[in-house]
């Protein structure tokens, strides 16, 4: 089961998409030195079907991606999530922010258009970071590769 | 009254007695004092105008007029006195917005003797000011409303903006008459322009001289297009096919781009210069871009004098070289003018011109700033700062240019929402009622200063409206809002998209609208505003609290959001300045989109699709730019450190109104609520971890 906390509009986050992203509580990882702390405990409202239909309502037409961020807890139901948007909202892509190192092998990496992997690291530091342990991936146009976009977050600003 | 005040009387009057040589005993001291009616409360001013009374009743006339002239005497010490402690003040004070006790403006960079002689005269302007329209109003409606004006001013349920000047608001010109006669008919003395170096030169000298003759700022819509018109008389219509050709041959060996890059340098460092007949601020000068429709739309009938006609081609190459250097300049020097508005046309939710939706949203990833208008017809304009205006006459003149961008702001006049409200609420009165009756006020008042403004045109002294710079009925009256989310907190409403907060919103700026139309003529427009209000939003506050109102912020927002709210997110700003909330704000409103950082093209590009089908139309994206106070480098990101010396002292540059300034020029309170603002920030850094 998924709880969430809150949600943003967010540009950074997953480049050159507007993106929902909607933060999942309960989180396993606990990483040392996270800047979301509230965000482990077993906090939020339930998050169902329903409720991604009202954000979409919400947003339709505003917002050009989804993101779970978070939901290492139940990592299924992420992916029912995702599948139940591409189904229902096929305009609207979906992103995960995991906190795992890899992906599940028995999660189907297809629901997805973007995937972050990778725990936070104090001494690596977060994806703005050169040194960062953190990857974001996009899936390719063909729809069965992912590439390694995280380089674009290091990439100087005007 | 204390026995020191009746002391002071009684010498007052001995001393009058005195000075015409007239003997005065106890007993008619007290005749004459007998007659005074001292209670408590009452002014000094009440106690010396009734001893003048008193004076005549007892038959000494010439006691009375030596009185009078005592009393004027003192008046002017104290007047002095008063100007001399401001003066003292003002070299004290912080900065120059900070030091101005009447309207104050970030315009000014500096505090020096100039800015100085600005501000000293400015109360005198506001006694005038007051005393010309009332005089008028007196004539038009009666003594009784003259007061209730006086009355509603002085305690703030409305605000008279740019009382400090004589001049009529703001304007956006057309410059045809300019073409055909040079400056002559607004009493210049240089001819028309006949090259592009004479229409440079004669063009900075034009917009001095237009704006030295407003309060407040002069738009020329048509600048581009008339540059790239003198650009091709030089070049060649082609002349953007090849750029890199060198044209120069002096040793620079200058190409074409060159040359004309330097023109924008020209023009654009000239008018970014404090200017003395304006306080030594420098001119407020607004320019506009068109996509191609909006072009056709305002230019498709344009013929210059020799015949030619405006050309897309060069325009279209022209605007998007302006802006890209423009954007480019603004990291060697703080750089305020113009300010620029994108005009697009929008269809199906989104800009009609692609190419131009595009290019927006290029420049804005660049990290360019500029304002954004949008509209799903060209019946109407934002060239004005942000003041928006619907075009009434898109034809074609031989003698005016085109109709379409002739328009402005006579005067502006503001209703304190929150301080209406309130007041209305707390006496049990219906506030419909009450606002009502004040906005129909506003309209009176609005009336008798044009007829003021009518008789100094009769006069001779108004020649932009002569020479038909500006066309005095296309001009509006504007009717300005300051306080509306303050006022719909007292009513106990959310500041989000929500059914009631939306009908309250309607509701008031509906009131306004209703009685601009019913007191619209031929000869009369009106129009409503929310106005940047960048020193009255804290007057306001600072009034209000005073008076124990409820004010929640110490500025009073110019959004349809509250500015330090972080539960909002952007495409929530959208919704709030989207059509069902500005559709009665027929004069504009501005949204300033705060962002922490850039955007990519693709995000801001998806942007003015929010925009457009939200009917959002008219926003900036701002993001503050760094300036470094030991280098001088200007970044045009929001940094906590130089990036070439690594200072930390840095100040920042952003839109606090419509003008990009140094934040530590702008007054006081103004960079307090710019320290509140919250910034839509990036999520990486707390999110990621989780």
């Amino acid at each position: 089961m998924l709880k969430y906390v809150n949600t943003g509009v967010v540009f950074q986050e997953i480049p050159d998409e507007v993106t929902l992203s909607i933060n999942l509580s309960n989180c396993p990882n606990q990483c040392p030195g996270c800047h979301s702390k509230y965000l482990w405990q077993d906090i939020g409202e339930i998050l169902t079907t329903e409720v991604i239909d009202s954000f979409v309502r919400e947003y339709c037409g505003d917002i050009t991606c989804i993101c779970f961020m978070g939901g290492d807890n139940a990592p299924s139901d992420v992916v029912n999530l995702a599948e139940y948007i591409h189904i229902k909202y096929p305009k609207i892509k979906v992103g995960w922010y995991s906190g795992r190192q890899h992906v599940p092998s028995v999660i189907n990496k297809m629901v997805f258009d973007y995937i972050k992997v990778g725990p936070y690291i104090q001494h690596l530091g977060c994806l703005k970071e050169c040194t960062t342990n953190q990857r974001l991936y996009k899936r390719g146009a063909t729809g069965s590769d992912f590439s390694d976009i995280t380089s674009r977050f290091w990439r100087v600003p005007v | 009254m204390d026995r020191f005040s009746l002391d002071k009387i009684m010498n007052a009057i001995i001393k009058a007695f005195n000075s015409v040589k007239e003997p005065i005993d106890l007993s008619s001291l007290s005749k004459v004092l007998s007659h005074l009616d001292i209670h408590e409360g009452v002014t000094v001013e009440d106690i010396q105008n009734q001893v003048e009374e008193s004076l005549m009743q007892e038959s000494y006339y010439k006691v009375a007029k030596a009185f009078m002239l005592y009393r004027q005497r003192h008046t002017e010490d104290r007047e002095v006195m008063d100007k001399m402690q401001f003066l003292v003040e003002y070299c004290e004070a912080s900065n120059a917005a900070s030091g101005s006790k009447f309207d104050a403006n970030a315009n000014v960079e500096h505090k020096n003797i100039a800015t100085l002689i600005g501000e000293l005269p400015k109360s005198n302007f506001i006694r005038l000011n007051r005393r010309l329209l009332c005089d008028r109003i007196k004539k038009m409606y009666g003594k009784e409303l003259s007061e209730k004006y006086i009355d509603l001013l002085t305690h703030h349920f409305i605000y008279k903006n740019d009382e400090t000047s004589l001049a009529n608001y703001c304007a956006s010109v057309t410059m045809y008459p300019w073409l055909i006669s040079g400056t002559t008919a607004i009493g210049g003395n240089s001819s028309r322009p006949t090259n592009l170096k004479s229409f440079c030169g004669g063009f900075v000298n034009m917009v001095f001289m237009v704006s030295s003759m407003l309060s407040g700022a002069c738009a020329t819509p048509e600048f581009l297009m008339y540059l790239n018109y003198f650009i091709e008389l030089e070049y060649g219509k082609d002349y953007f096919e090849h750029a890199d050709k060198v044209v120069d041959l002096s040793l620079k060996q200058r190409t074409v781009d060159k040359m004309i890059t330097d023109c924008f340098e020209q023009i654009v460092y000239s008018i970014n210069q404090p200017t003395g007949a304006r306080n030594y601020q420098a001119v407020f000068w607004n320019i506009s871009y068109y996509d191609k429709y909006y072009f056709e739309s305002l230019f498709g009938n344009f013929v210059f004098p020799d015949g030619n006609k405006p050309n897309w081609e060069g325009l279209n190459w022209l605007q998007k070289r302006f802006m890209k250097w423009f954007n480019q300049e603004r990291t060697k020097a703080v750089l305020t003018f113009p300010v620029e508005t994108m005009a697009l046309l929008t269809e199906n939710n989104d800009t009609k011109d692609k190419e131009y939706g595009d290019f927006t949203a290029e420049m804005y990833s660049e990290g360019h700033s500029f304002f954004t208008y949008m509209s799903d017809n060209a019946d109407s304009l934002s060239s004005c700062c942000r003041l928006r205006n619907e075009i009434q006459d898109n034809g074609f003149s031989y003698t005016l240019g085109a109709g379409g961008v002739s328009t402005g702001s006579k005067s502006v006049l503001t209703v304190n929402l929150n301080r209406c409200i309130q007041y209305a609420v707390n006496n049990k009165i219906d506030y419909k009622e009450y606002l009502s009756d004040i906005i129909d006020l506003v309209h009176k008042v609005q009336m008798a200063y044009n007829e003021n403004l009518k008789v100094l045109h009769e006069k001779g002294m108004l020649p932009l409206f002569d020479a038909g710079y500006i066309n005095m009925s296309r001009q509006y009256l504007t009717i300005g809002v300051n306080g509306l989310v303050e006022a719909a907190e007292f009513m106990g409403l959310k500041i989000n998209d929500n059914p009631d907060y939306l009908k309250f919103v309607q509701t008031v700026l509906g009131l306004i609208e209703k009685y601009n139309k019913q007191y619209r003529t031929k000869d009369l427009l009106f129009n409503c505003e929310m106005i940047p209000a960048e020193n009255v939003g804290v007057k306001h506050a600072k009034w209000d609290r005073e008076d124990g109102y409820f004010v929640p912020r110490d500025c009073y927002n110019s959004y349809f959001y509250v500015v330090e709210d972080d539960s909002l997110n952007i495409i929530d700003k959208f919704k709030l300045h989207g059509y069902p909330y500005i559709q009665h704000l027929t004069g504009g409103s501005a949204l300033h989109m705060n962002l922490e950082e850039h955007l990519s093209k693709i995000q801001y590009r998806h942007l003015l699709k929010v925009a457009a089908k939200e009917g959002c139309n008219y926003f900036t994206f701002n993001i503050p730019n760094t300036i470094c106070n030991d280098c001088g480098h200007i970044d045009k990101r929001y940094l906590k450190e130089c990036p070439h010396c690594h200072s930390k002292n840095v100040d920042y540059m952003t839109r606090i109104i419509g003008y990009l300034k140094r934040v530590s020029n702008f007054s006081k309170a103004r960079q307090e609520e710019s320290h509140r603002r919250y910034y839509n920030k990036s999520e990486i850094v707390e999110k990621v971890e989780a």
